[in-house]
């Protein structure tokens, strides 16, 4: 996702009034809507914030408190973390799986492209509740189909059991974004120089090698960036947990997000600058990962080539 | 009335880097074609952007009709230009691409219209109206851009490269198109190209360029026979100019040539010792026997190193003791020269050149 | 050799076709549920709806405030995108376009803020939302949606801008055309399916947006759809087929605007993904 050069347009006079009019609308919304709340953020996880009463300075008291008592947001952290890179993992390569089988020319492609995008195109609470229902313990397709086929005892009140309401969680987000990746992966693989496949053929390659020696490592860079979406992605996850479990049970799905909101709306503190702490140090945790994921990727690619 | 006026013309991009076009001074007379060539990079783009008011000048002045432009904006100049990539709105049909122009201009509607469809039908375009650009050969494309350009009426035309991106047949042909056109619209053009063809068979003038300066203005053959330096000799012409290190001779009058001793009248009057470049044209030179040699002239003795038959004449690389260069000849297609054949060569003295080898300009005859 | 591989192929299409009603199933189940009574529904949870209860659309519009929350996420989705195009667009005409000091700087400002978690902003947005009298109000949450759009537009619409060739640009401006007139009269229109792109996908994204409605949102009139949704199912859990309705209603237009657009959504979903 490098940004591309800027045009070169040497020597033209530049209409300094029209380059600003052009760009004002959307720097007074970035100002406004993205670096001003950012700073106050920053600004009050120093402070006590409370409604209708000056801000009360702390230090870094919050941060402490944070970093050092609260074992809640370490456990948020975790279950976010833990999200956050096994998604990627599942989604990319089932998704690579799926776009090879289309790749290989499977009649009524078309179709199977469009119904698997779907799933993204829904909001994580439409999705959200028609998985609460999935999962439901009585009446839910998912233990329906296990006592179907006599596998009464893996039946689970999957989102009601500490150990498996993450995972529960996980594979919802999975089923989601699988399809996305696949029609990525499939237009990367569309891109590919023909000839290097065709080589590969009269190579005598087997399937097998073709895909770990010829196609991997040419898709390699959409792949990365699929997984830093999906990572990116995970760390900001709010609304599925929000509709389906409200991070229960016993935190075992509290994120980082849904950890914030309840900090901030609905415990009885009313302080907002607490949970803007959490707000700076998960901006940074963030921030720090996607930088280390990138500069991690373009190491590896540069070793290769 | 149209005379565009160029005093001193400069560009520099940056301050600090080298001037893009540095110092240019010509002037366009009204209705003249006037051709800008030289090699890429040489600056004649940018100087033509600089007359449409697209790029800012450094330094220097422009002026049409004795108006100075510098500071006025590009729409207000009343100049066209045609761009080489044509720059046809892929969103507008040929109507829209045409009108464009106009309807920026308060010109009346139904006058629009009667414009239009008048270049239209002088362009050969009256069918192709309403097409998009994309449904559109190269050359109707071309035709298009010129189009636009002729509808607005403008003082001032100019054109970027505009058949560098033709096909060779097609760009045969609309050379002539645009001769005629500028005969019969007898509107001031400057023409900007790397094609010598272009540049002599179109250019009422032409001016060379080369590193952001002007290295020669006249009239196209006068330029292709009495190159100003060793760069234009060596830049016009296919094959350019035949260009060998001299010296003048201290014995006799002439020049030595390597080792050999050439005798030439015009040498007499240079101090003996002077190096020099001696150039003469491939056709200027003969494989004896030949009309022109019977009238006295240069022989010399030649090997045929190579032979480039080119249906309408042979072009002969002949080695000439002593001299490490090849020497083109331009002969007739009736040639029986052979590779490793020796043969006898004939110069014509008048059509001979002389540089000054140190600073590659002219000596004067 | 030959019955080998058509046996993979068929296995091959068996798993792409079991994969394909697990992903679609889903929402097959709901359709169905959103027909039918959750008195019939408790009796069968996977059965076909014998009688369809058409009725329930407009019991669900009417009788539980859906015209409301479907109308306010309509205003809401449609001013931010109208407003978000417009300046995305600009901004990155004039990224594009332009070559001056800052250019790549503030366009990698902008650009990285793609990366950044929503908690880094949502909390202030409060308090600066609550501060100027937006707390609550469509327009509002319509402002803050177009800044949460603005990068990944600008993005999408920079990479087209910067390919349009610079000669028509400047056969505009020798035509007499301003910058602002150059910008709404060649690169607009020259740029269209990539605003198409952007208009779709945000209207998708910005209509299933949630976390920043649920923080900016309270009054029970001011909702969108997903609030009411929400709101709707914490109020009625049990009632699945009238919550199945519900979930209809929302997904319908998303359906829609799919089924007419869906190799532009895919194209703007995917933009950036590949290289």
């Amino acid at each position: 996702m490098q940004p591309p050069s800027p045009p070169h347009h040497p020597g033209e006079r530049q209409p300094w009034g029209a380059i600003t009019a052009f760009l004002l609308p959307a720097l007074l919304l970035y100002a406004g809507f993205t670096c001003y709340p950012v700073l106050r953020t920053w600004w009050n996880s120093f402070h006590k914030v409370l409604p209708r009463r000056p801000d009360e300075f702390l230090g870094l008291a919050n941060y402490e408190a944070l970093l050092l008592q609260d074992d809640i947001f370490w456990r948020a952290v975790k279950n976010t973390l833990t999200w956050a890179s096994i998604s990627p993992l599942v989604e990319v390569s089932l998704g690579l799986l799926l776009a090879l089988a289309l790749y290989a020319k499977i009649p009524g492609a078309r179709l199977f492209r469009i119904a698997w995008f779907t799933p993204v195109l829904m909001s994580y609470v439409v999705v959200g509740i028609l998985w609460v229902w999935i999962y439901n313990f009585d009446w839910g397709a998912a233990n329906a189909i296990l006592r179907a086929v006599g596998l009464k005892s893996l039946a689970h009140a999957w989102l009601g059991d500490p150990k498996v309401a993450l995972p529960s969680l996980v594979f919802i987000t999975s089923w989601m974004w699988t399809g996305f990746n696949m029609v990525v992966l499939l237009a990367a693989l569309h891109s590919l120089p023909s000839e290097v496949l065709e080589a590969a053929e009269l190579d005598n390659c087997g399937w097998g090698r073709k895909l770990v020696f010829v196609i991997v490592p040419l898709v390699k860079p959409t792949i990365l960036n699929l997984i830093v979406l999906s990572f990116i992605g995970k760390m900001k996850i709010f609304d599925l947990v929000w509709i389906t479990t409200k991070g229960g049970p016993l935190w075992a799905t509290e994120t980082v997000s849904t950890y914030l909101y309840k900090r901030a709306f609905e415990w009885t503190s009313f302080d907002l600058g607490y949970p803007s702490t959490i707000a700076t140090v998960w901006f940074v945790i963030v921030l720090g990962s996607v930088l280390l994921l990138s500069w991690a990727f373009r190491q590896r690619q540069k070793l290769e080539y | 009335m149209a005379v565009v006026t160029l005093e001193g013309l400069s560009k520099r991009y940056d301050s600090g880097s080298a001037q893009a076009v540095d110092g240019v001074t010509l002037t366009v007379a009204d209705g003249e074609f006037m051709v800008l060539l030289g090699p890429s990079g040489c600056g004649k783009s940018t100087t033509l952007r600089m007359v449409a008011g697209l790029e800012s000048i450094t330094s220097g002045a422009l002026a049409i009709d004795g108006a100075r432009m510098n500071d006025v904006p590009a729409k207000d100049r009343d100049i066209a230009m045609v761009f080489q990539s044509y720059a046809l709105y892929p969103h507008m049909d040929v109507m829209g691409n045409l009108a464009f122009g106009l309807r920026r201009r308060a010109v009346p509607k139904a006058e629009i219209e009667r414009r239009v469809r008048d270049v239209a039908a002088t362009l050969g375009l009256a069918d192709l109206l309403a097409r998009k650009p994309y449904q559109l050969s190269g050359g109707q494309r071309q035709r298009v851009a010129l189009g636009r350009a002729i509808v607005r009426d403008p003082k001032v035309f100019l054109f970027d490269e505009p058949l560098s991106n033709l096909d060779a047949a097609l760009r045969v042909s609309m050379r002539g198109e645009l001769i005629r056109l500028h005969q019969r619209l007898k509107a001031t053009m400057i023409y900007v190209t790397h094609d010598q063809v272009e540049a002599m068979t179109m250019g009422s003038r032409i001016c060379i360029m080369n590193r952001g300066r002007v290295v020669q203005i006249g009239a196209p053959l006068d330029v292709y026979r009495r190159p100003a330096n060793t760069f234009v000799a060596g830049f016009l012409g296919n094959p350019p100019m035949n260009l060998l290190p001299a010296r003048v001779a201290a014995a006799q009058e002439g020049l030595e040539v390597g080792a050999l001793a050439l005798p030439l009248e015009r040498a007499a009057h240079l101090p003996p010792g002077m190096p020099v470049t001696f150039g003469v044209r491939a056709e200027d030179v003969a494989e004896v026997p030949h009309p022109r040699a019977a009238g006295g002239g240069i022989r010399l003795a030649a090997e045929v190193a190579t032979v480039e038959p080119l249906g309408a004449e042979t072009i002969l690389g002949l080695q000439i003791q002593g001299s490490e260069r090849d020497v083109m000849a331009r002969v007739g297609r009736d040639s029986r020269a052979r590779r490793g054949d020796r043969i006898e060569a004939w110069l014509d003295p008048a059509a001979v050149q002389l540089f000054d080898a140190a600073t590659g300009d002219v000596i004067p005859a | 050799m030959l019955n080998l591989r058509s046996l993979v192929r068929a296995g091959t299409i068996l798993v792409l076709c079991v994969y394909t009603a697990f992903a679609a199933g889903p929402f097959v189940w709901a359709a169905t549920l959103s027909l039918r009574t959750t008195s019939e529904i408790a009796l069968d949870h996977f059965a076909l709806p014998g009688i369809l209860h058409w009725e329930k659309f407009p019991a669900a519009w009417y009788g539980s405030n859906y015209h409301v929350y479907f109308g306010n996420s309509l205003f809401v989705v449609l001013t931010a995108v109208a407003v978000v195009t417009v300046a995305g667009a600009m901004a990155a005409h004039c990224f594009a376009r332009y070559r001056f000091r800052l250019n790549r700087v503030v366009y990698f400002a902008i650009f990285s803020t793609i990366i950044f978690p929503p908690q880094i902003t949502i909390l202030a947005l409060y308090q600066i939302l609550v501060q100027y009298g937006l707390y609550n109000s469509l327009v509002g949450l319509a402002l803050v949606y177009v800044a949460i759009q603005l990068p990944l537009t600008v993005y999408i619409l920079e990479s087209f801008f910067a390919r349009i060739p610079s000669d028509l640009f400047d056969a505009a401006r020798m035509d007499g055309y301003s910058e602002w007139e150059i910008f709404w009269r060649v690169s607009l229109p020259i740029a269209f399916p990539a605003i198409a792109t952007t208009v779709i996908l945000n209207t998708i994204l910005l209509w299933n947006e949630f976390l920043y409605a649920v923080v900016l949102i309270t009054d029970d009139n001011n909702r969108t759809l997903p609030l009411g949704i929400q709101r709707f199912m914490g109020d009625q859990l049990e009632d699945v087929g009238m919550i199945a309705t519900g979930l209809m209603i929302a997904i319908v237009p998303v359906i829609l605007v799919y089924a007419f657009f869906s190799e532009k959504l895919i194209q703007g979903m995917t933009a950036g993904a590949v290289k």
